[in-house]
Parts: C-alpha cells; structure tokens; sequence
C-alpha cells in the first residue's frame, strides 16, 4: 500500500519535469547560456593563465581552485569520521555475536598475477598523476588507483603484510598530506602576493634560470607555457594524489578489520 | 546513429537502477550497481570527458564496490 | 511535444533517474538499500549537469597540436570531479554507520529499529 502511494506521487512528480526537460535549450546547441559567458573566457586564456594544456585541471587547479581545497578537506573529514565511528569503544560481547563465516584461501592463480602486476600499476598511478597537465589524468585519478592497488595487495597478502606500505610513524602526515600541501601552497601565496592560493611572482631571471635547465635536459617548453608555473601545478597534484590514496587505503583497512 | 547508441545506454542505465532496487540479494544489488557505475564512465567518454570517465572508473567501479561488498559481508546478505 | 523531448532525452533520463532514486530512499527498508538509493540520486545529478556541457561535434578540452574548435565546455566536467568525490567521501560514512549499527543492534532493516528504541 505504502509502495503504491509513493510510486503514484513519483509519477506525478515526474509529468512536470518532464515538460521542463522538453522546453530547456536544445541538448548540444553552441548558443548555450552555458558555453557562451565564462567557458568561452576559459577555453581562450587558460593555457598562459595557468600553465597546464589540460584546460580541467586549469580549472579545478586554478580558477576554481577552492573548490579542490574544499574537496580534499572533505574526503579528509570523511577519514576522520571513520576512524571515530568504527574504532571507538568496541565491546568484545557485540563483536563476536556475528556468526562466524568460513574463509577461503586466495586462489594462487589470483595471488601470482596481482603480484606480477603490482609494481606495473604503481608505474601507471604515477604516470597519470604526473601527466595531468598535458593529458587527460591529474592527481586524484593517480590517486585513486594507488589506493585501490593497495587494496587488491591486502587481499592476496593479508593484512600485516599490506599494512606496512604506509609505515606506521608516516600514516598521520600521509594521510593528511592532501589538505596540507593546499593550505602550505595557499599561505605561500599570501605571503608573498597578499591573496590565498595566487601564484607568487616570479623573477624573470628565475623563470628563464628554470626554463634554460628543463631545455638543457631535454624537454623544450611548448608556446605560451612557463615551466614555474607548470612545477607548480605538478606539486599540488602530487599533493592531491598521494594523499587521495593514503585515505582510500584508510579508509579500506579501518572498515575491514575485525 | 550516435543518438541511438546514445538512447541504448541511457535505456541500459534505467535498466541497471531498476534492477539495483528490485534485488532482494544486497551481494547481487552491490555488482549491479557496479555495472551501472561502468556504463556511465562509457557515457562519460562519448560526451567528451576522459578526465570525468577515468575517475568515476576508479573511483566508482573500483572503491565503491569494495566498500559495499565489505558491509554486506559484515552484516546481512539477504534483505527481508 | 514528443519530439522535443526525443530530442533532449540526455535531460530527461536523468530526472527519471533522480526519481527511481528517490523511490528506494523512501520505499525501502533496508538500509543498505536507502543508501545506494541515495548513490543513484547522486550521479543522476551529475549525469543531468554533464548533458548541459555537451556541444555538437565537440571534442575533450585538452590543447595540443591536433586540437580543433569546439571544445566540450570544461566547467561541468570540474564540478562533477569534485562531486564524485565527496559522494565517495558520504559513501564511505555511512557505510561504516551501517556496520555500527549491525553491530550495536543485530539488524538494518528500518521497521525493525523503530520497534527497539
């Protein structure tokens, strides 16, 4: 009866979005409202603004770029919750009434193959962390995969073994290490300009000190780009990505143990 | 022709939320709702977005499904 | 009428999905169930806000020297970057409240912690 009710109300709920659905702009047009104004100023003037060939991670590195700072915050926050739900006052008389359930030793053809792998994984995280400037990827995309590497290792070696990729003195400042790589850039920033998270201004003999050595080992700076503010842009997302998978892994390790 | 394939995945993506709800099995609803976490990281793709697709590969058929497949490991498999 | 919504059928699925969404939160007992309702809302919002970026024959916005106008537009595709996560970030709180509560009560389904306390 009840599921009758709501599923009635949801069609009539739905009749109206559907004439909004019909009557909004033509799905794909270029005269959009929301490609003419300020993606037309993004998509002209983000690659000398900002330094990174990858328009998004422009954006979400530089002109948006408290959103990212709140973003990392957040998941931190997550982490945080976790740990005081789960590990707070656990009784031992709650724990065991869960009826214990048989395991089954990994299959060895899983075992080899993930061991095999692994080293190939944490080359590609990196690779993707490190080219989010120029292709698709960035730090939280790296991020990610590190920590679900870690993961898939804790299943096929247990979870000692696993545990001690993030060595136990380091896990706080690994974990933390997203929001604090923001807020030390930021205050960077506001010191040496006087706003959060602008990029300092660099001397011209430092900048062209940087772009004479990245020539000089073989990588020629591409039209428009400055090297200072591309080291700046790789900081932040190593940043973003090492703590991105420090929290995952946490979070992981936190929501299986017994 | 696009549009058509673009109307199938949409039908395939209605398909897999009506299927994670309907399921009494939670270890069933938790790969379902991974299928229905690829098909839009295929979507992501094709409007043009690789940085959107290879997150929401990483992070949703990737994170999210452990994390379900953790709890209902941990509490019921069967919903009444 | 019908063809216009033909026509914008990437902005009318996702309001449908928003919908189904919505039935399981409300619906449904279990609270593992609520909860990957509450998932489905989600990324119905960010499937309807990425529909409003697409432009006819657009490629990735990434300038290198193969690169030709029209850009997809880059502005959806940062916000939803930050909504995944922070819906991962929800994802793995309530998950582990679920487990509390199995723990400290012996049940998830709704009908029957309203009957304990």
């Amino acid at each position: 009866m009840k599921k009758l009710l709501v599923t009635a109300l949801l069609i009539v709920a739905a009749v109206p979005l559907l004439f909004t659905a019909a009557d909004l702009p033509q799905y794909g047009s270029a005269e959009n409202a929301t490609y003419t104004h300020v993606s037309a100023h993004y998509l002209e003037h983000a690659v000398e603004d900002a330094g990174a060939e990858n328009i998004v991670t422009d954006v979400i590195l530089n002109y948006r770029g408290f959103d990212t700072n709140g973003e990392v915050t957040v998941i931190f926050t997550a982490l945080a919750a976790v740990l005081a739900v789960l590990l707070l006052d656990r009784t031992p008389a709650t724990a065991s009434e869960k009826p214990a359930q048989p395991t089954q030793p990994v299959s060895i053809v899983v075992s080899f193959i993930v061991r095999l792998l692994a080293p190939f994984i944490a080359l590609f995280a990196l690779y993707v962390i490190l080219n989010g400037h120029a292709t698709p990827g960035g730090g939280f995309q790296g991020g990610t995969i590190l920590g679900a590497l870690a993961i898939a290792l804790t299943l096929v070696l247990g979870e000692k073994k696993a545990q001690r990729l993030l060595p136990e003195g380091l896990k706080p400042w690994l974990q933390a290490t997203a929001p604090l790589t923001f807020v030390v850039i930021g205050l960077i920033g506001l010191v040496s300009v006087g706003s959060y998270l602008e990029f300092p201004t660099v001397d011209g003999n430092v900048a062209s000190a940087v772009a004479a050595f990245f020539s000089n080992i073989g990588f020629p700076a591409a039209e428009g780009l400055s090297w200072v503010r591309a080291v700046w842009l790789v900081i932040l997302e190593f940043g973003i990505g090492i703590g991105g998978a420090a929290v995952i892994a946490s979070i992981f390790w936190t929501m299986e143990a017994e | 022709m696009s549009q058509v394939f673009d109307a199938v995945l949409i039908l395939l993506l209605i398909t897999c939320a009506l299927a994670v709800i309907h399921t009494k099995d939670l270890l069933a609803a938790a790969i379902i709702f991974s299928t229905y976490s690829l098909v839009l990281c295929i979507v992501w793709q094709l409007r043009g977005s690789p940085d959107v697709a290879m997150t929401e590969a990483a992070v949703g058929a990737g994170v999210t499904t452990v994390l379900f497949l953790v709890t209902v490991s941990r509490t019921t498999r069967r919903e009444k | 009428m019908l063809t216009a919504l033909w026509n914008n059928l990437d902005y009318a699925a996702p309001m449908m999905l928003f919908l189904i969404g919505l039935y399981a939160v409300i619906a449904k007992d279990n609270l593992i169930k609520k909860f990957m309702g509450l998932n489905i809302m989600e990324t119905a919002v960010f499937a309807f806000i990425m529909a409003l970026g697409v432009v006819d024959g657009g490629s990735a916005p990434i300038i290198d020297h193969g690169a030709h106008a029209p850009f997809t537009n880059p502005i959806p595709q940062a916000l939803i970057l930050t909504g995944i996560v922070v819906a991962l970030s929800t994802t793995a709180l309530a998950l582990s409240l679920i487990i509390r509560i199995y723990e400290q009560c012996g049940t998830i389904e709704g009908n029957e912690l309203r009957e304990l306390g």
